[in-house]
């Protein structure tokens, strides 16, 4: 039964991991080709994955689609960061309702972003340094919250709860701000609030693609440690493992991965709550699978969602952009009323 | 393989768990540690496993100090059939089994090899959880949990064994099934094992020592015969206790308590 059990699965996943790359390649061309002039996508196709090949592509369409590109690669690892993210703070507050949303990473991140920038104007063209600051804002927000929900008894609602009480105080904290910095920015300052793909620049995409690469395969590797943890301190430490240490190790790289959407894309909320989710209904809890499916799946929301806010903009028209968060939001709110109903029917 | 505990002292904050706690099990036996509610039965297991720290004294198997061991080598050695074990993120039977070949393989291999799967396939049969692998831990009841409990323990493949009330909220059937598998495993595979448990007829049962503990102490250790007695188990447990013969062993049977709750 076991062996059987065990193949099936790899081939179950072998299967399905693939097919999310495709679907992840299909929308990524859809989103280049969608804009103030739309193209032909199997163009596009050609302009970006075939060229190397030898493909002879209409150069303004290859113009064109490399214009979108960065966007289009911000929202990809922007989702895949956040969703990660998600999955290692719901590992390790085995609380399958964390999210750096909602446990007020990301408003921390940002309040201390938008002060730094305040503070010191020209900080804005040291990408390195927003990162760094956004992530002491991230761990700053992390701590409070576990804090406050050890105060309040240190169940997974008093975690969401003391979550809540963060993350509002910093966003209207980060609102004020923000809404002085806009002077400084020049960007109107809802676009950080609510997140937007839309402001990256291609030299900032580095300080998003390496570190979310490399924190990506630092956690793979450590899928057995984050497995054994799953079940509790003591269960870890009977393994070999040191629970404590897996538990500070994976919270700051989760805060790392928040502080990286943070300073380039802002505040995108529930891709940390819904991708990991709908990665273990798809393919386990087991991080060996969880954890790249969980990574493709983020990057799908926000590419899908990032579309989705394109298209609004091509076809409404209104004025600037609709924020990505936003729409993540809409997506994310649902969801995570569903997960709370089901938790409760089943006790 | 021989387990040897000598004076072991554990406080928690600043009230005392144990005090000079010593014994000794060999491979191939199985130990019960017997006791009211609070007697130090489940924090002399954790202390041996190395989960909890002691004060003073040592934990010594096969003449190694266990405080000096590796997380690593400990995890090879030592399987504490832990009974809470965490399922608020939804994982299965199957994932939760496969954790307890860990302390085998490298932690950094991507691979799972066959024998530790193969591993995982007998025990289950063994334990009659083969059909459950699929399900999540969350779903099952009180008991399946119980005999999925046992199994992790069992595939970790240890060679000290620690249980702790392994015949909690199984039915009839399956207390004698499962404390039967116990018994033939730690015999074929020379296991040195301790059971902590309430109920003391399965201890009249299966136990080639019983441990007999009250208030952090060691009141009576010995054989079955030696420590299974009126006066004593009236002591300890404040219930007038009557001993039947069945099928030639003797048999403790509670029949009311020394004092009754007043109203």
């Amino acid at each position: 039964m076991a062996v059987p059990l065990y193949e099936r699965k790899v081939k179950h996943f072998l299967i399905l991991f693939p097919s999310f790359i495709m679907l992840t390649i299909f929308m990524f061309t859809l989103s280049l080709s969608i804009g103030s002039s739309m193209l032909d996508p199997s163009k596009v196709f050609q302009a970006i994955f075939l060229k190397p090949f030898g493909y002879v592509v209409e150069e303004m369409v290859e113009v064109i689609a490399k214009l979108r590109l960065a966007r289009a690669l911000a929202s990809v690892f922007c989702g895949a960061s956040l969703a990660l993210a998600g999955l290692l703070m719901q590992t390790t507050t085995r609380n399958p309702l964390a999210d750096p949303y909602i446990f007020g990473l990301s408003s921390t991140a940002l309040t201390l972003f938008a002060l730094g920038i305040l503070l010191v104007p020209n900080l804005m063209v040291h990408k390195a340094w927003v990162v760094a600051i956004s992530f002491s804002g991230s761990i700053l927000g992390y701590t409070l919250t576990l804090l406050l929900s050890k105060l309040g008894g240190g169940t997974s609602t008093s975690m969401v709860l003391a979550g809540i009480a963060v993350a509002s105080l910093f966003s209207g904290a980060s609102h004020v701000l923000l809404y002085l910095v806009q002077q400084v920015t020049r960007t109107y300052y809802m676009y950080l609030l609510m997140g937007s793909a839309s402001t990256v620049l291609w030299t900032d995409l580095q300080f998003l693609t390496f570190p979310s690469i490399s924190l990506a395969v630092l956690t793979l590797a450590l899928f057995k440690p984050l497995n054994a943890y799953l079940y509790g301190d003591e269960y870890a430490k009977q393994l070999g493992f040191n629970p404590a240490m897996i538990r500070n190790a994976m919270s700051l790289v989760a805060s790392l991965l928040t502080a990286i959407t943070i300073a380039s894309v802002g505040i995108v909320g529930f891709v940390g709550l819904i991708a990991p989710h709908v990665a273990r209904f798809l393919a386990g809890s087991d991080h060996r699978f969880s954890i790249p499916m969980t990574a493709l799946v983020g990057a799908l929301v926000a590419l899908i969602a990032d579309t989705f806010v394109k298209l609004t903009s091509a076809f409404v028209g209104g004025l600037g952009e609709l924020p990505l968060g936003v729409v993540t939001s809409i997506i994310g709110s649902p969801f995570l009323a569903y997960i709370v109903v089901r938790r409760s029917m089943r006790k | 393989m021989k387990i040897v505990v000598e004076k072991l002292e554990v406080w928690y904050n600043s009230t005392p768990a144990l005090r000079d706690v010593s014994f000794e099990v060999r491979g191939g036996e199985m130990a019960f540690v017997i006791g009211p509610n609070g007697a130090g039965k489940s924090t002399l297991l954790k202390t041996i496993a190395s989960i909890v720290k002691p004060r003073a004294g040592a934990v010594y198997i096969d003449g190694k100090l266990v405080s000096k061991l590796s997380p690593r080598e400990l995890s090879k050695l030592i399987a504490y059939a832990d009974p809470h074990v965490n399922t608020s993120i939804p994982s299965t039977v199957f994932e939760f089994l496969l954790t307890a070949r860990y302390p085998h393989q490298s932690t950094l291999s991507f691979s799972m090899p066959q024998r530790d799967l193969e591993i995982v396939e007998e025990v289950s049969k063994q334990l009659n959880v083969s059909h459950l692998l699929n399900r999540r831990l969350d779903q099952l009841s009180s008991g399946e949990m119980q005999r999925v409990l046992l199994a992790r323990a069992f595939v970790q493949r240890p060679k000290v064994l620690l249980l702790d009330e392994p015949s909690a909220f199984l039915d009839l059937r399956y207390r004698l099934e499962v404390l039967n598998y116990v018994r033939r495993s730690v015999e074929e595979s020379g296991i040195a094992c301790i059971v902590a448990i309430h109920d003391l007829y399965l201890a009249s049962l299966y136990a080639d020592k019983v441990i007999v503990m009250n208030g952090g102490e060691i009141v009576a250790a010995g054989t079955r015969e030696e420590v299974l007695r009126e006066d004593l188990l009236e002591k300890v447990y404040r219930v007038k206790v009557s001993l039947l013969e069945v099928n030639g062993r003797r048999v403790a049977v509670p029949l009311e308590p020394v004092e009754r709750i007043e109203w």
